[in-house]
């Protein structure tokens, strides 16, 4: 009887045991183990500004834990990557991105992710990919002018594109790759389907954006959509979310229409052939935490990845924060396997666009 | 026998010595192999060889007739930028050459510090000038007359580029001009040449070299542009650079990028190639007046 109770406390022991090694080897989000990457280097890669630096600040935590150092270089440029991959002699081990490059240059440039390495629980549904995590989600809205269109605001992107109905100077993100979401709502008020978009269909919906006519200013930089904002120049603009907070809390008289939000996102990647896969690993798990989440958000207002995350911001920040049950459901998701293999094509005509004709 | 003549070395020994300026030229030559020469070939080499090799990617950029236009429209816009900088830089630099050494010192400051500034700053206060609601359309706009637009098109870029390059025109047509003997205007002004046929006659032609010097000095220079379009201009007033750009950085197209970059030097060797005969000879006649 004694021998079995034993016996029973010993299996409860072992199982207690086993099961806490099991835990240690799952990862927890934000977690990492004390010294663990003593007198290793990481170099981590963005896109420089107040972003790459809020991001530092998220992954002080992890730097301080694990005893790694981090070095921070910049910006992004898949060019770049390619030639290090290439060349065989990759510097860069983790690499924040576009949207859309991990999943063109997966497996190819970037590592497909090893998701048991990885605590992915707490990021929202369908934004971990095969080769990226998301490193923090924003949108692409729609801004315009109160002053111009006071009690007739324009509502969605069919007014964006509707020049007849609400005259004015716009404003359209022209700083390199084409906005799949933009060119879908395009397709739309042209009278297509996006969701059964072909090929041809592009040229469609860049006809709508062309159609906007000469006076549309394609801004190349974030900061120059602020600034068109700030001094006026644009009557409705396509904002980045960041940029258009930051505008109206410097005095810009703009207002968002929510409608058809289009949603984007920065990607955490890990390059092929980086020299300590698992370190890279560690800091991109350190950097799913709830805390590295709430530092980013404080830090540059783009909204957490990790849903467990209460930042505390203001309420011009909080106003643009994207992850509010209200914006998720205005949001609109673009058709990633459309974009996915038709990149480049894309890439092409919206390049010819910007190039005037 | 002079006691001069062991100076000059004999026929042997200025063959003996004849290497010497050569070597002192081999760092700039070793400079130009390794920073210009090599990098050149790779871009050569890329454009034929990838994806696979061949003439695709030539065939691509005269296939697509976005590409034809901005090739063209960046000859056009360099060329106006070199003609704005010849009328602004002839005047300023015949000043430096005919005031006395303090005010020449504050002209020449005033040509080179701008040329300290990063580019990029310089380009960016245009932004601030020539936007619509910058300065020169509030004081047009307060003075009682429509705005302009001025950014984001052809004129602003000119604009712009113009005033980076105005130092590439200014210091060889000075450093011409201050060759000119001025006793040679005095000599036709005295043999009763209007004060204009004295200059279109004497002077001009002397200071022709200067002038060739500067402009090719600025078209070259302007073909390349890439900041100062990106900013300044819009989608009408794309350069070449730009599009390199997107092929290479956004595309990963590396062989398109390197054929556009090797038409663009070859439609610049041939546009210099034609221009040389008719630098040459007015020089040559400049020469024998």
């Amino acid at each position: 009887m004694l021998k079995s109770r034993y016996g029973i406390g010993a299996v409860l022991a072992l199982g207690v045991l086993t099961g806490a090694a099991f835990a240690q080897d799952k990862p927890v989000a934000g977690e990492v183990k004390e010294g663990s990457l003593k007198g290793k280097t990481l170099t981590f890669v963005s896109y420089g500004g107040i972003y790459q630096d809020g991001q530092v600040a998220a992954l002080k935590e992890f730097v301080d834990k694990s005893g790694v150092k981090l070095l921070n270089d910049g910006p992004t440029e898949i060019a770049k990557l390619q030639a290090q991959v290439e060349s065989g002699n990759v510097t860069w081990d983790v690499v924040d991105t576009d949207d859309l490059p991990p999943y063109v240059y997966c497996g190819k440039l970037f590592q497909k992710l090893d998701l048991t390495k990885l605590d992915v629980s707490k990021i929202p549904e369908g934004q971990v990919g095969e080769c990226s995590v998301p490193a923090m989600n924003y949108g692409v809205v729609l801004m315009y002018n109160k002053e111009k269109y006071k009690d007739n605001p324009p509502k969605s992107w069919a007014d964006f594109f509707d020049t007849q109905k609400f005259p004015g100077v716009r404003g359209v993100d022209g700083s390199g790759s084409p906005t799949g979401g933009l060119l879908e709502q395009a397709f739309k008020y042209a009278g297509g389907d996006p969701k059964a978009m072909t090929v041809a269909d592009i040229d469609k919906a860049i006809d709508v954006v062309r159609k906007l006519g000469p006076d549309t200013i394609f801004w190349k930089t974030g900061a120059e959509s602020q600034q068109l904002a700030e001094s006026g120049e644009a009557d409705m603009l396509m904002m980045w979310t960041g940029r258009a907070m930051t505008a109206v809390k410097n005095g810009a008289k703009y207002a968002p229409a929510w409608q058809d939000w289009l949603v984007v996102m920065d990607q955490m990647t890990i390059p092929v052939g980086v020299k300590d896969t698992d370190a890279a690993y560690a800091l991109l798990n350190a950097y799913l935490g709830k805390n590295a989440q709430e530092i980013l958000t404080e830090k540059t207002s783009y909204t957490p990845i990790n849903s467990e995350a209460q930042p505390k911001v203001d309420a011009s920040v909080s106003a643009f924060l994207t992850n509010t049950p209200e914006r998720q459901k205005q949001g609109y998701k673009q058709n990633f396997k459309f974009w996915v293999p038709n990149f480049a094509v894309a890439q092409e005509k919206w390049a010819a666009l910007m190039a005037g004709n | 026998m002079s006691a001069l003549e062991p100076t000059t070395p004999s026929a042997p020994q200025r063959a003996r010595w004849a290497w010497r300026p050569y070597a002192l030229t081999l760092p700039a030559l070793l400079l130009l192999v390794t920073v210009i020469g090599y990098p050149l070939l790779t871009i050569v080499l890329r454009s034929l060889s990838e994806p696979q090799w061949g003439l695709q990617n030539y065939a691509w950029f005269f296939g697509a007739p976005v590409n034809l236009t901005v090739l063209q429209r960046t000859f056009t816009i360099s060329a106006w930028v070199t003609v704005v900088c010849v009328l602004c830089a002839y005047p300023y630099a015949y000043l430096m050459t005919a005031v006395g050494p303090r005010v020449r010192l504050i002209l020449v400051l005033c040509v080179l510090i701008p040329f300290w500034v990063s580019g990029v700053v310089r380009t960016l206060s245009w932004v601030i000038l020539l936007q619509d609601s910058g300065v020169i359309n509030s004081l047009l706009r307060s003075a009682g007359f429509d705005g302009v637009r001025l950014i984001r098109t052809q004129t602003g870029v000119v604009i712009g580029m113009a005033q980076v390059l105005l130092p590439f025109m200014i210091l060889p047509l000075y450093s011409v001009m201050k060759g000119i003997d001025l006793r040679l205007v005095q000599a036709a002004r005295s043999l009763g040449a209007r004060p204009s046929r004295a200059f279109f006659t004497v002077y001009l032609p002397l200071s022709l070299p200067g002038v060739y010097a500067g402009a090719i000095i600025v078209f070259i220079l302007a073909l390349g542009f890439y900041i100062t379009p990106a900013l300044l201009g819009g989608p009408r007033s794309t350069m070449l650079s730009t599009l390199v750009q997107t092929q290479v950085l956004s595309l990963l197209q590396w062989g398109r990028g390197g054929a556009m970059g090797v038409v663009l030097l070859v439609a610049t060797f041939v546009l210099l190639a034609l221009a040389a005969p008719v630098m040459r000879s007015r020089h040559r006649e400049a020469g024998r007046r």
